[in-house]
């Protein structure tokens, strides 16, 4: 049967420490040696100073849901399965926020301000998405 | 060396110069094209149909356009001389010309552009124009976000202003029914639009009750899709006076990229905030002058978060004001007063340049009365993308002699 894969990033040298860390089971971000700013998606310097004096993070893996949606009407055929689900926005404990879809929780449960830790799914031997599910 | 470190710094602005260009320019001609859920027509064919009619709105000679701003067309990707290409198409050599990549941002964008060029002596009149196939041939449609978002199945404007819409009800307290009142105004002012893909009046109730699309998003606050095209001509305000049509002085404008990481889910102040200052005090007036305004409403919580940021309302006030039906064109702030991109069709844009100029020439289908002061409102950039940018535009427009 004819299958639409859902789109998966392009790994680029940007972009490689982060989705290595996934890979490992660590959420990472970049860090400015410089002015200690840290930022998330990554990029190749530092958005506060410029700076190109940059170093990875390990983060906690643990924040809130600082937003949430229920997708019904999916924009592309790969995740007409899944609807209705959920998108969230996790505010991480170190400040930086991020997209993920919150598991091991049904959308009705869904919060702002609810506690989430971070879990691994792999996708394929290059791929593994952070995703969150409700703190224990 | 000057050190600009931060927001407040941004006060170096020179409005001396700015002030300078206040109603010296002017939009002399509008124009839309044929739209709505109409195949078979390119994102040019649009583009030059609307452009034709504004030309012949304004009733200016073709050879006497030196200017040509296009809006980059979207869900067609890059188009490498798109702008040149639809001046070629019209006959126009121009001694300027660009494509735009503004989004819904860029029409207000152009109109900014064309009157610095005509301020600076590279241009007398300026043509600005977009066309939109949805279903273009032989292009695949884009995606719109980011590899950090799409995996996720966070795609397009839609998921971007959800998130939006669940930040405001959690900070101010909305619900959706607040929302629904945006949406039940401006079918009302489309209802006396001829163009408009929808006419037929809705109820709150009909809003509640149309299908969930992204929650906390109903189908009816969400813009329409629409294929066709706008256009608008600019130039001096003196030859504007010797045309077929009062003009619209371009009273102020201001121009915000507001390029904060994730942050532009903040609601209240930032760009738009800046951008609405800026174009207020080029025009020597405040939020409390504007008789109407055409607001940007892509998805209904887009038109909550201008009311906040362009100084309509207060996280405090926006719900009563809301709630009391407002927006309507009997009510504090007449907005969308041809129907906006929820119920007139979405022409990036165009379509407010086009009703922000009937009102101040009076020849609007639901007209404000002695209408002196409009303003018109643009937003895009790419604010799916990672990190999301945010372009706000803002116009005042007013009544010419």
């Amino acid at each position: 049967m004819f299958q639409i894969d859902k789109p998966r990033p392009a790994i680029t040298e940007d972009t490689q420490p982060y989705w290595e860390g996934t890979k490992q089971g660590e959420l990472r971000a970049q860090r400015c040696r410089g002015c200690r700013h840290l930022w998330l998606p990554p990029a190749i310097l530092c958005p506060k100073c410029l700076s190109e004096d940059v170093e990875w993070e390990r983060l906690a893996g643990r924040g809130t849901i600082y937003s949430f949606i229920v997708v019904h009407r999916p924009q592309h055929p790969a995740f007409l399965e899944d609807a209705p689900y959920n998108v969230a926005i996790v505010e991480l404990d170190e400040g930086v926020r991020m997209h993920t879809n919150v598991v091991e929780c049904a959308n009705e449960e869904l919060a702002v301000g609810m506690p989430v830790e971070v879990v691994f799914e792999k996708i394929d031997d290059n791929v593994t998405l952070p995703k969150f599910r409700p703190a224990r | 060396m000057v050190r600009h470190t931060g927001y407040r710094e941004r006060e170096y602005f020179t409005m001396a110069d700015l002030n300078a260009l206040r109603d010296r320019t002017a939009i002399a001609g509008i124009g839309l094209s044929r739209f709505g859920k109409i195949f078979g027509i390119s994102a040019m064919g649009f583009a030059l149909e609307a452009s034709r009619n504004a030309i012949e709105d304004a009733g200016v000679e073709r050879d006497a356009i030196d200017g040509v701003l296009v809006l980059m067309p979207p869900v067609m990707g890059e188009q490498h001389g798109w702008a040149s290409r639809v001046a070629a198409h019209l006959g126009i050599t121009p001694s300027f010309c660009s494509t735009m990549d503004m989004g819904g941002a860029t029409p207000i964008g152009m109109i900014q552009m064309a009157a610095m060029l005509i301020h600076g002596g590279m241009c007398s009149t300026v043509l600005c124009a977009f066309g939109c196939q949805n279903s273009p041939q032989g292009t695949l449609p884009m995606l719109f976000g980011s590899e950090f978002s799409i995996p996720y199945g966070d795609i397009g404007a839609i998921t971007f202003m959800s998130h939006v819409g669940r930040r405001q009800m959690h900070e101010l307290g909305l619900r959706s029914e607040h929302y629904g009142q945006i949406a039940v105004a401006f079918r009302a002012h489309a209802a006396t639009n001829p163009a408009a893909q929808k006419r037929d009046p809705i109820t709150l109730e009909d809003h509640q009750s149309s299908r969930t699309i992204v929650d906390p998003l109903h189908l009816l606050d969400c813009c329409l899709v629409t294929n066709g095209g706008g256009a608008c001509i600019v130039t001096g305000a003196d030859r504007a006076r010797d045309l077929r049509q009062p003009p619209a002085l371009v009273s102020g404008f201001g121009q915000v990229h507001s390029s904060e990481i994730i942050k532009p889910y903040d609601n209240g102040r930032g760009g738009g905030a800046e951008a609405a200052e800026r174009a207020y005090r080029m025009a020597g007036i405040s939020a409390k002058d504007v008789q109407v305004v055409q607001l940007y409403d892509g998805f209904t919580p887009l038109v909550v978060h201008e009311l906040l940021a362009y100084g309509f309302c207060t996280p405090e006030t926006v719900g009563d004001f809301l709630a009391g039906g407002n927006l309507g064109i009997n009510g504090r702030l007449p907005s969308n007063t041809a129907g906006g991109l929820l119920s007139e069709g979405h022409l990036s844009g165009f379509g407010h340049v086009a009703e922000g100029v009937r009102q101040v020439r009076r020849t609007s289908h639901c007209q404000v009365p002695d209408c002196e002061i409009s303003m018109i409102t643009g937003y895009g950039g790419a604010p799916h993308e990672a990190p999301p940018t945010v372009a706000y535009t803002v116009a005042i427009l007013r009544r010419g002699g």
